[in-house]
């Protein structure tokens, strides 16, 4: 990834607006951003690596950061499958309200977490449209893990059908149909020839989906029920112990946190390069 | 030579190509194809069959339904009526996938994340075969189109020719019945193309594949093909060989869509073309014309000469006579345009003046036609013409056809 800047050249001598102007920017960015990024990891390393451990290895912290992990890795698994299979259907076919589908699908980022939280609670609670007649027989989906599950997919559902579709549309039908008539089946066709060429749409699409999963927090705290060792998440954990005024214990969990999604960032900024190269 | 060539005149029929008498077996034919989109026909009444071994053009401009025949014959889309048959099998109900034929397609689509080797290997991998077979396959595959040190690398690092090349011997690969190039040279430069089409018509040749291939380009259709098919919206106007679709043109479709040609409209009288003044011995099959008919009398700007003196090289027909309008260099040869005289004040039986002067009127336009010659460096050395010249035109090649027009 590298792109020429031209320098501005109708200038003459020294260009004084232009140490300014990138000095500007930084200085906006600054209350905006780095400040509140570098406060975490000031306040939370300035009592010694010590205090900032044992924040860490709190058995609820750990049991946070690891339920946090697992859901959020199975909404990614749900949602990269599904965004793939989408993404199949509505570029290779059109019928009528493909449209209307392809917005719909969309539409899961425009809501608000708390009003998809809320919704899911009307449908599966106890006495939710469904989960009054699951109640009954002992099955209960809202307040446990899967409960969470289910609004990392709901508030993840179009990022990775997002990102591997466009693929999908530019990729050449001829491909595809070359393969067919040299042989191969559907299903061959897809393995062989059509995944290849999305490897780094869905290793993109699965890290968004995952970064965003993980530090989902409105639609979670609704469903989830918020119980410290049962179905409390990272964010969850971060919110009850900054309640009881435990700052350091909040602290070092949001540490973990920002470090992870820095990593995960910047390895979707390169994982198109690498997935991609031919 | 001008002897040998009046051999070929009007409708003789050249006998077939091959050059031992008896036909090659047919290894493809494809039989009554229609195929319609919405309410427009694409596709009316399609025949036709290649031989083994045969490399058989569609020539066709866009639209003229080339590519839609290419792609039922791959089994890509499905005709309305008729059939496929390759090798005395009906393939009109099988998938793409079991039809056996190799797609080069336009942009050649090989598959981007494989090396050459896993490109070339793809189909036989697909066959389940053994990687041994696979291998060697593949050995000799690569070393046929000679990329032995670009296996490893991946289609984004050859140039174009280097990668029709693998479109060839992926395809080449699994033995195919019939070989279909969807106009494979589009995206290359004229140079290119003219240096891949002879390496491909060898290659071809010395694998022995029967294959169709589909281009807009007559140029490449008269040098690659064995036989030609052109195609004029839907429907097969001629198939024949390079030199009976050119030399004998059955429409005057062909006869404008296969180069330059100059068309006169005129009548048949006994034995003789005539238009106005102008009048040519021709020899008209009594099936296909009647006296009196309206004809057109098509032919070559290469197959005029013409001459100041009124004497013709042997074998040349004169037309009439004709002013020169304008003559310039085309490199390889001499453009002359010239306006024939159809009044008949100075015929072919007259001897020509060299100072005869000439005025352009409204009467004399409408009994005069023009036309052009193209006249090789040798024949252009001899006769030197200047715009205002009255020559003799002479023809030594030409065909007749009827004037559905009227």
């Amino acid at each position: 990834m590298s792109t020429v800047i031209s320098t501005m050249r109708h200038v003459r001598g020294f260009d004084f607006a232009r140490p300014l102007s990138i000095g500007m920017l930084i200085f906006m960015m600054l209350p905006l951003v780095f400040l509140p990024l570098a406060s975490i990891f000031l306040f939370g390393t300035n009592k010694g690596l010590a205090s900032f451990w044992a924040a860490l290895s709190a058995p609820e912290a750990i049991f946070a950061l690891k339920l946090s992990l697992a859901t959020s890795f199975w909404a990614t698994v749900f949602n990269v499958i599904f965004g793939l299979f989408a993404a199949y259907v509505l570029s290779r076919h059109n019928f009528w309200g493909r449209n209307a589908l392809i917005v719909t699908i969309s539409l899961p980022t425009a809501i608000p977490t708390a009003v998809a939280g809320f919704a899911l609670l009307l449908l599966w609670g106890p006495y939710g449209t469904l989960g009054r007649f699951l109640s009954p027989h002992g099955i209960q989906i809202m307040f446990t893990g899967g409960a969470i599950i289910l609004a990392n997919i709901f508030v993840t559902f179009p990022l990775a059908f997002g990102v591997i579709k466009p693929v999908f549309d530019t990729m050449s039908r001829s491909l595809e149909e070359a393969s067919a008539t040299m042989g191969a089946t559907r299903i061959q066709t897809f393995w062989h020839v059509t995944l290849p060429s999305l490897r780094g749409a869905i290793v993109s699409g699965a890290l968004l989906t995952f970064a965003r999963a993980v530090g989902e927090f409105g639609s979670t705290i609704l469903v989830s029920g918020n119980l410290a060792g049962r179905t409390q998440t990272a964010p969850l954990y971060i919110f009850a112990k900054f309640n009881e005024g435990q700052i350091e214990a909040a602290n070092a969990i949001a540490i973990v946190l920002a470090l992870f999604s820095f990593l995960i960032f910047s390895v979707l900024f390169v994982a198109r390069d690498w997935f991609d190269v031919d | 030579m001008f002897a040998k060539r009046q051999t070929e005149r009007i409708s003789d029929k050249t006998p077939s190509p091959s050059k031992d008498n008896r036909p090659a077996p047919v290894a493809a034919s494809v039989i009554g194809l229609s195929k319609r989109f919405g309410k427009s026909s694409v596709l009316e009444n399609i025949n036709f069959h290649v031989a083994e071994g045969e490399l058989l053009v569609l020539l066709g401009a866009s639209g003229s339904g080339k590519t839609t025949i290419l792609r039922i014959i791959a089994g890509l889309e499905d005709p309305d009526t008729g059939s496929v048959i390759l090798h005395h099998k009906d393939v009109s109900d099988l998938p793409a996938r079991e039809r056996g034929v190799g797609v080069i397609f336009q942009s050649y689509a090989l598959f981007p994340k494989m090396t050459v080797e896993k490109n070339i290997g793809y189909g036989l991998r697909i066959r389940k075969r053994k990687r041994k077979e696979i291998k060697a396959t593949v050995n000799e595959l690569i070393s046929l189109v000679q990329l032995e040190e670009h296996r490893k690398k991946y289609p984004s690092q050859l140039s174009g020719g280097q990668q029709q090349r693998v479109a060839i011997a992926r395809t080449l690969a699994y033995k195919p019945d019939v070989l279909l190039f969807d106009e494979p040279f589009g995206a290359l430069d004229a140079q290119t193309r003219t240096h891949l089409r002879r390496e491909i018509r060898r290659l071809l040749k010395k694998v022995n594949v029967p294959s169709i291939f589909i281009t807009h380009d007559q140029e490449e259709a008269l040098e690659l093909g064995d036989r030609i098919a052109v195609l004029n919206v839907g429907h097969i106007e001629q198939i024949g060989t390079p030199h009976e679709v050119y030399n004998h043109p059955a429409t005057e479709y062909v006869a404008t869509f296969l180069g330059a040609a100059n068309i006169l409209s005129g009548n048949l009288r006994g034995n003789t073309f005539e238009m106005g003044a102008a009048k040519l011995p021709v020899r008209a099959d009594p099936a296909r014309f009647r006296e009196g008919q309206a004809v057109k009398l098509v032919f070559r700007p290469e197959d005029v000469v013409l001459s100041h003196s009124g004497d013709l090289p042997v074998g040349y027909y004169c037309l009439a006579k004709g002013v020169v309008e304008e003559a310039s260099f085309a490199g390889a040869y001499e453009r002359v345009s010239l306006r024939l005289d159809l009044s008949g004040a100075d015929s072919c039986e007259t001897p020509t003046s060299q100072f005869y002067l000439t005025t352009e009127t409204p009467e004399s336009a409408a009994t005069s036609k023009p036309i052009i010659a193209n006249l090789s460096k040798a024949v252009a050395s001899g006769v030197r013409v200047k715009s205002g010249d009255r020559v003799t035109v002479g023809l030594n090649s030409y065909t007749l056809l009827p004037d559905r027009g009227r």
